[in-house]
């Protein structure tokens, strides 16, 4: 009861601090739809759960820095009919992944098409 | 006896290897299934079924009054979009698209130019532009500017049930009343066919009031009233107020297609009452189908928008 209690107070506090909405998933007006950018390196954590499924994922950029992305998708539910599973990434894949990049430049994206885990293409298709 | 049981079983020896190759052949070719029933799908979680398995279906009669069934209204993906039902970028037969535009930027501040513009009042007008959706539609905005009530887990609520996230729902029908049980949040509606009447004045629910009358043996048309004016109507931020009805008619065409017209008046809000759903086709799934979650979880958005919603949209470092 108590930490539904606490949850129930945060959402309150976030409503009522009314600046900014604090949560929301995103269309394209965080996106810069007109770029591709591959991201290569190792996945480090992969959220099964809704509102968007993500992964994380490091890699170098063309520097030789270290990159701590974070790719999102849809919803479970769609990327179900997708053919993706709760298993399809695991930490320490090694991945090549096109992504729609931030707008704002921050290492953020969204899947973009080609997806290569561990050498293997992932074809990412309706399965109903 | 014992020549007679001799005799039974040399004949069976005889004719059994005759009889067995055509058993068998029908047991292993693939005869074409006779019913969507027959398609095989996952026991738990079940994905719903391809436009394909329906092809070789001769479904049979709509039974009479009967909408029973697990439906799926997500059909099939096109090939520049989500699946019809999830209308992303408000009601399917209104999207808050421009022409030629799919995939749009976003941050247009009216409607002005789409293909098939809504009959606001000045009100209506001023509502929707209050309203800042976050979603695949013209008018979308970054998630930090958005006050979509669902981005935070609010109820979506009724008609929005029917215009956002619509994808599986199972209709359950008793003597007096219908249950429409709605994959997205897990919600259910109740509508009465008992033959009461709508309530006058009633207190505000995020699904409204219900009830449903069988103009045919194959159509029932729901009224649906009361419902809270918080809720959106759609994911483009559509507006409605206190005194909007709903029409919804269910149509049974056969077997496995049912098709829903949804009809929104708000005189507040439109100058006319205006089609959101038009004949949409539902498409019945196997018997046995296992619905899987789709919910929405606050702290599984607080995760995300900590992860992911809030370092999106943050300004750039100068």
């Amino acid at each position: 009861m108590r930490p539904k209690l606490g949850l129930i107070a945060l959402l309150a506090v976030c409503f009522l601090a009314g600046s900014h909405t604090l949560f929301a998933h995103h269309g394209n007006a965080s996106y810069d739809t007109s770029k591709t950018v591959t991201v290569t390196g190792t996945v480090t954590e992969y959220h099964w759960a809704n509102p968007h499924v993500f992964v994380k994922v490091d890699g170098k950029d063309e520097n030789g820095n270290l990159m701590h992305w974070t790719i999102e998708t849809q919803n479970i539910v769609t990327e179900v009919n997708a053919g993706w599973t709760k298993d399809t990434f695991k930490p320490g894949d090694q991945v090549m992944i096109d992504i729609t990049p931030a707008k704002n430049g921050a290492p953020f994206g969204r899947f973009k098409g080609r997806i290569v885990i561990n050498g293997q293409t992932f074809k990412s298709t309706d399965q109903r | 006896m014992r020549k007679r049981s001799i005799w039974t079983v040399l004949t069976m020896a005889l004719i059994l290897p005759c009889a067995l190759p055509p058993l068998l052949s029908a047991q292993t070719a693939a005869a074409p299934p006779k019913s969507v029933d027959d398609t095989k799908t996952d026991k738990w979680n079940s994905v719903p079924l391809h436009g394909s398995a329906y092809a070789g279906v001769t479904p049979a009669p709509a039974p009479r009054r009967d909408l029973s069934g697990v439906w799926d209204a997500t059909g099939d993906a096109g090939p520049n979009g989500p699946p019809a039902g999830i209308q992303p970028s408000g009601a399917y037969e209104h999207k808050a698209l421009l022409p030629g535009v799919g995939n749009p930027p976003g941050g247009a501040p009216n409607e002005k130019g789409i293909a098939n513009p809504l009959p606001y009042t000045p009100l209506g007008e001023a509502t929707l532009e209050a309203h800042k959706p976050t979603g695949l539609g013209m008018r979308s905005v970054p998630a930090t500017e958005g006050n979509d009530p669902v981005d935070i887990c609010d109820p979506p609520g009724f008609p929005r049930m029917d215009l956002s996230e619509f994808r599986i729902l199972e209709i359950v029908q008793t003597e007096d009343h219908v249950l429409i049980l709605n994959q997205f949040f897990r919600t259910w509606r109740t509508i009465w066919t008992d033959g009461r009447e709508l309530p006058t004045d009633p207190e505000p629910r995020f699904y409204g009031y219900s009830v449903g009358k069988w103009v045919d043996d194959y159509t029932l048309v729901v009224n649906t009233v009361g419902m809270s004016d918080r809720t959106w109507i759609d994911n483009a931020g559509r507006p409605h107020s206190s005194e909007l009805k709903v029409e919804e008619r269910y149509h049974r065409v056969d077997q496995d297609h049912l098709e829903l017209t949804v009809t929104i008046d708000d005189p507040k809000m439109y100058t006319q009452p205006w089609l959101a759903l038009n004949k949409f086709p539902l498409r019945r799934q196997p018997r046995g189908f296992d619905i899987r979650e789709n919910y929405c979880s606050p702290s599984d958005y607080l995760e995300y928008n900590d992860q992911v919603g809030q370092p999106l949209d943050a300004h750039p470092a100068k």
